[in-house]
């Protein structure tokens, strides 16, 4: 990482100072079946890769496994709350919609709360994950301490 | 309005000799198997081990295209390297310890219940786990209930070092199951 990738990174971090209805910056990603169907992902069920397998069993294309879309849900967060996310923080998602092959999923955030713990924060973040038509596929909410 | 991509070959393109292979591996998955509602009972409890080798890490952040340096204990031409993160060296995604909860959740030693669907996580992400530790993954059925007519298992998920039993992820995830 250069040293402006490493300044536009830090620019992204939330301190204390953050305020509610803050929307963090989101990330988007194609939902490739060559990704989707990957031996560590979803190829143990064809439903994640195959369009043949797929529509037989009544799908419109291959559907990504939900915790591909809870990994982009973290990597946003990890781009906004840094090392704080691998200490004490919670991550629900609720996978509300399959996220089809081909689509473009795009990630969102936007802080809800912040509760006064230890010399900081415990703040709360509403998260989620769209197609380009704006159609939820994954809702939830993280909390991650900051400044405590 | 969402895309329509029925059976949409161009997502991905083969030849005929890919074609045939795949639907020998597609053949090769059949199996009887229960519903998941049926495979568990409440109170049942099931514990791999794995190992957080640098490639499978790798392996997983690739393809969620996650190409953060602190989760890189393997570089190419390099291979093997310690890594760096604020935790010291090259550190476990988030999420990743939950992405293998399925493979223990559902007995590996059974045929898998196709027609289950993941459906909810709760996470706690307490510490970091380091690349090349070996964590055990401890799944227990907690809960089976019904939703607008809809059935659910639910389990309560710890990850727990081997070596030391540090406390590292805990997770409460749901099932849908036909």
């Amino acid at each position: 990482m250069t040293d402006s990738d490493q300044m536009s990174m830090n620019a992204l971090m939330i301190t204390q100072e953050t305020p509610v209805g803050y929307a963090l910056q989101p990330i988007r990603k194609k939902a490739a079946i060559q990704l989707m169907g990957s031996r560590l992902w979803g190829r143990f069920n064809p439903n994640h890769w195959d369009p043949e397998y797929a529509a037989a069993t009544g799908l419109k294309a291959p559907i990504q496994t939900g915790e591909m879309s809870s990994a982009y849900l973290a990597e946003m967060c990890v781009n906004h709350f840094g090392a704080a996310v691998f200490a004490g923080a919670r991550i629900v998602c609720k996978y509300v919609a399959a996220t089809l092959a081909g689509e473009v999923i795009t990630t969102h955030g936007v802080v809800r709360e912040k509760i006064a713990k230890g010399d900081g924060y415990r703040f709360v973040v509403d998260i989620w994950c769209d197609n380009e038509a704006g159609e939820k596929k994954t809702v939830g909410w993280v909390e991650v301490d900051v400044g405590v | 309005m969402s895309v329509e991509i029925t059976q949409d070959r161009s997502l991905s393109p083969t030849s005929p000799v890919q074609a045939a292979q795949t639907r020998a591996f597609i053949k090769s998955l059949e199996q009887e198997c229960q519903t998941y509602w049926d495979m568990v009972e409440i109170g049942d409890e099931l514990s791999r081990d794995l190992h957080m080798t640098p490639e499978l890490i790798i392996l997983y952040a690739d393809a969620v295209e996650d190409f953060n340096p602190w989760y890189e204990a393997w570089r190419m031409n390099t291979w093997q390297i310690s890594g760096e993160s604020p935790f010291g060296g090259a550190i476990v995604p988030p999420l990743l310890v939950s992405h293998f909860v399925l493979s223990v959740q559902f007995d590996h030693t059974k045929p898998f219940a196709i027609g289950s669907i993941h459906t909810f996580h709760d996470s706690e992400v307490i510490k970091p786990i380091m690349i090349g530790a070996t964590v055990r993954i401890t799944t227990r059925a907690i809960d089976k209930y019904e939703k607008r007519g809809r059935r659910y298992v639910r389990h309560a998920v710890t990850v727990t070092d081997v070596a030391d039993g540090t406390l590292y992820f805990r997770e409460t995830r749901d099932i849908l199951s036909l």
